[in-house]
Order: structure tokens, then sequence, then C-alpha cells
């Protein structure tokens, strides 16, 4: 009974590194970690592999010394084999659920800041130092958030893509232009954004993508300086490749 | 005979899922559009709030159950028990650190910490290094590094975990008998050695007998990641943080939200101090402190893992302890540097 025991549980650890090989390989793994961490998924590949395969070897010598010994062990595994499914689970809802990203719904329940976090003076330096155009919503808020003068920053265009989220906080001809911005995994995703002040905002619906370009003011959200942007253009545009932003 | 037993445990709860999937599709179609379409939305945010925990930690308990797949078959009883200390500081001094040769996080640890315990580790070295290693080894020390810098938060970080990982190793050494602390190993835990001669396995053989080892206890402890996972993401879907996050100012309440969050957020300790630094701006020094310092302890999967390992009365204990202890740690520190 041991053998189609083994067998199964190989089966299960070679569905979970396919599972991680395919998101790897179609690059939907960035919709779930932080890819910094891409090597970490390569090595449990390789780790379940061995795994699977020293599982078989074993396996099989056990059943030839079963055989040789002429007698059979009394072999009770810790978990049913109902118990192993349990391991199929991720597999199954990564078939069964379709990959989104954290969109407007999830930042309903997480809130969307307007402050961002410091991860290291590096970031922080590159965020000032691109170009106007070139800076996203993450870039826009460190610099807002800095608590150095941002007065040259004053009047410069913005041009962001983000999903539209609607905050109580905010007047009726605004709107954030949002972004999830994820340190490690998704469970730590925190929803960024920038106000947008435009006058037909209430045509937008919630969660849609859109491009924003208009000059940048300082504006007051509670309490804290935050960065503003006068729309002269806000375009629907297709979800980007990469929705999160990686500090 | 043999067969039968296996397939009557397995039809039951099999019936029982697929009676609860039929009664679930159903339920699903026939409530309204509206509903169903914000339900489909929340459905896919926790799929990837719980796919992101769970592609993020496998490889860390991987590593943590390879590791003590190799002290099963490389490490003996003999050599632990000459070099394991008598006395209950210096063993739990030892094992507080011992996480400096063993580079675990809290999935890892906790297979790896009961290997030990097999081998005759003494109980407060083994509490000790349960409750330090996932912050007291050289990954997490270089993330907390790369994340603060090598200042403040870094030295209260180890420093703390430290204080708080010997005091419990004492406290647990008062129990001699390791049976009352962890729960009976199941068979799997140990592997015959197979072949004709099995005084001389070779190395790559040694090395496959402790990956089927460590495939055993993958399966084991990976029903509970998935398991914590799911709870910390149905939490992180259906509760809303926004109100968790206004309560962050307040000597004790900070400490308290901060607690909460390590708990449901249930991140893997190698990383956490990244998760942290996004709290500077808006939760004071104690709170994100105690959430450095009792995240890598306590969070829903690792009480999981610790429920299937340990008996009830030293999971309470390795639960509540570390929590007034960070509690007491945090609002110490916003009283008196605010």
């Amino acid at each position: 009974m041991n053998k189609p025991y083994r067998a199964f549980q190989a089966f299960i650890l070679l569905a979970i590194a396919s599972f991680l090989e395919v998101k790897l390989i179609t690059g939907k793994l960035d919709l779930y970690i932080n890819i910094r961490f891409a090597p970490l998924t390569v090595f449990a590949i390789i780790a379940l592999v061995l795994m699977s395969y020293s599982l078989m070897r074993y396996s099989k010598e056990e059943s030839e010394h079963e055989e040789d010994e002429d007698h059979h062990h009394e072999h009770s595994h810790s978990i049913s084999v109902y118990g192993l499914l349990f391991l199929l689970i991720p597999v199954l809802i990564g078939i069964l659920i379709p990959a989104r990203p954290l969109d407007a719904a999830a930042a309903t329940t997480r809130g969307v800041n307007v402050s961002a976090p410091i991860i290291s003076s590096a970031a922080q330096a590159q965020s000032f130092e691109s170009v106007a155009d070139q800076r996203n919503v993450l870039d826009w808020i460190r610099i807002f958030n800095s608590g150095t003068d941002v007065t040259p920053y004053i009047g410069q265009t913005a041009d962001v893509i983000g999903f539209v989220f609607r905050d109580g906080r905010l007047t009726e001809n605004q709107f954030l232009v949002s972004r999830f911005v994820i340190t490690c995994c998704a469970a730590d995703g925190l929803a960024i954004g920038m106000v947008v002040n435009w006058d037909q905002t209430s045509t937008l619906s919630e969660n849609t993508w859109v491009r924003v370009t208009g000059a940048v003011e300082p504006y007051q959200l509670e309490g804290q300086p935050v960065p503003l942007i006068q729309a002269d253009s806000v375009e629907v545009v297709q979800e980007p490749e990469q929705p999160y932003l990686f500090p | 005979m043999e067969t039968q037993i296996p397939s009557r445990t397995l039809s039951r709860p099999l019936i029982w899922t697929i009676l609860l999937g039929v009664l679930g599709a159903v339920l699903f179609s026939i409530v309204p559009l509206a509903v169903s379409l914000s339900l489909w939305q929340r459905l896919t945010g926790f799929a990837t709030v719980f796919l992101g925990i769970f592609i993020e930690a496998i490889p860390f308990l991987l590593m943590g159950t390879v590791a003590s797949g190799l002290v099963e078959v490389f490490i003996s009883q003999e050599w632990i028990t000459r070099f394991s200390p008598r006395r209950a500081l210096p063993a739990a001094l030892l094992g507080s650190l011992l996480g400096l040769v063993f580079p675990v996080c809290e999935c890892g640890v906790i297979p790896l910490t009961r290997r030990l315990f097999q081998k005759r580790l003494p109980v407060s070295t083994g509490i000790a290094f349960l409750l330090a290693a996932p912050v007291l080894n050289p990954i997490v020390i270089f993330s907390t590094a790369a994340a603060f810098g090598w200042g403040r938060m870094l030295a209260w970080r180890l420093g703390l975990t430290l204080l708080i990982a010997v005091t419990i190793g004492v406290v647990f050494s008062t129990e001699k008998d390791i049976s009352n602390i962890v729960r009976l190993p199941p068979s799997e835990i140990e592997l015959p050695v197979l072949g004709t001669h099995p005084e001389h396995e070779s190395i790559g053989a040694k090395i496959g007998r402790a990956l089927v080892v460590s495939t055993g206890e993958f399966f084991e402890m990976g029903r509970y990641l998935i398991l914590g996972a799911s709870l910390a993401a149905i939490l992180q879907t259906f509760v809303p943080q926004t109100s968790l996050l206004a309560i962050g100012s307040g000597p004790l309440l900070s400490v308290i939200a901060m607690l909460t969050l390590a708990v449901v957020l249930s991140i893997c300790s190698t990383v956490d101090a990244f998760v942290a630094l996004g709290f500077v701006g808006t939760f004071s020094f104690g709170s994100i402190l105690s959430f450095l310092v009792f995240g890598p302890m306590v969070d829903i999967k690792s009480m999981l893992m610790y429920l299937q390992v340990f008996r009830r009365r030293p999971v309470f204990y390795l639960v509540l302890l570390p929590l007034l202890m960070s509690l007491l740690a945090g609002i110490a520190f916003n009283y008196l540097r605010p």
C-alpha cells in the first residue's frame, strides 16, 4: 500500500511545482509576489522536483525490499489520502479562479493611502531625479512626502496611469488615480493614490484604468501635503501589463 | 484489509466536500447578479492574496522541512545530548542563537524544532530556538538592516527577541518531560534505511532519504500553511483594514493595532521588515517594533502549525507570553521615547 501512496505524494509535489513553473513562465507570478523574490520560487520548484524523484526511488526500493524479506511492514501514514489532497487546494484555486491583480474592490477594504512608504534613500533619490513625465504615482507621492521644499515640482506636468478610486475624503470633482504597491506579496499590497481634479469625474466608473495628464499642485488631505493633478486630459486605457508598483 | 482502511477514511469527507460544492454552486446561481458580481470580485481578491501568501511562504517551508530531513539523517541523538548545556539559562541562550546556524523562518522552524526535540534536545533550548530563530538568523538580520539601516530598530528587534525567547525558554525548563510538550510524532517522521547493508548507506541514498522524510513533513505542515493563508486572506478581503489603521495613534491602541496586523497579515519574517517600513509614517516606533518582534513568533499560520506539533497547554503559553511581552515592550517604548 506504500507504493500508490508515495506515487500520489509525488504527483501532488509535481503538480505544485508545475503550477509555480507555469506562473513563472507566463509572467503571472508578479500578480502575487514582488518579482524580486522569484529566485526563491525557482528554488521551490527544484526542491519539489527533487523530492518527488527521491520519493519514487525510495518507494521502488521499498517494494523490492518488502518482496525480498517476504513480510509486510505495518506502515500507517500520519496523513490520510484525503489529507494529502489539501495541498492541491492552491493549485485548484489558481486554475479555477482567474488571476486578477488587486483592484478597487480590494482598495475599499484596505483604504487608499495618500502617503507612501519610504523604502530606501536610493529609491527616494530616483523619484526626485526622474523626469517629470516619467514619474509614476509612487514617485510623486514620495516627493511630496519627503518634507523637502516642493516648489520646484509645482507646475510640472504629470503623466501617470492608475485605476479610478472614489474616496469619501474628496469632493465631487475629484478622484484618486491609484496603484497597488507590493513590497513582498499581495498580502501586504498597499494602495496609494494621487488626487485628480477633473470636471467630468462623474463620467468615470470605479476601477477603470486611466491615464491622467496635467499640472501638479500642492494639496492638503488629512493634514498631509499631497500632490494634486489639475487634469488636462483623462483617457481610459488598458490595464497595464504590470498593474503593481514595486518600491 | 490494508486497502480498506484508507478508502473508508477517504469516502466520507469526500462526499461532504462534493455536497458542499454543489450547495455552494446552487446558492451562487440564485443570488442576484449584482451581489454575485461583487462577490466574484471579492473572490478574485481572496485568491490573489491567498496565492500571494502561499507562493511567498512555500520556499521557506521547504527550506525548513529539508533542513529537518537532513537533521534526521545526518545528526545523531548522542551528538546533541553531548553538546547540550544542562542548566536552563545557557540552554535557552544556546537555543535562541541556533538560528544563526539554521537560517529558517517561522514556517520552517516548527518542523525543525520538533525534529530536534525528537533527538532529545533540552526543552528550554528548543523553545528558545522556536521563538528566536525566525528573527535571529542571517537572512532576517540583513533584510531588517536593508529596510531600516544598521540602527536602533535592528538592535531593539534583535535584543527584544533574544530577551523574550530566553525568558520563555527558561520558563519552559520547569517541564522536563518532552512528551508533555510535543504531540506524539507520526510514524512517518522516521524512515528505515533500505538495502542489504543499512550501515553502509551511500551519501546519495542518505540525501534521498532525507528528502523523503521532508516530504512527509511538507504535507503535514503544508495543510496548516494553506489553512492559515486562507484565513488571513479571508480576513483581509472582508474586514476593512482602514478601521484598524484609523486607531494608529495612541500609545496603547497603536501597539494593539500593529500586533493584530502582525497576526492577520501572516507574512514571513524574512520580509516583514519591508512591510513594517510602510507603517513608519503612520505608527510609532514602539508599535512597529512590537510588530517586528511578535509577528515572527505568532501569526495565523504558525498558530495552526503549533497546534499540530505541540499540546494545547504549551501552545497557550507560546502565544500568550510573547503577546504580553511584546505588548509591554511596545507600550514602554511609546511612553519613554515618544
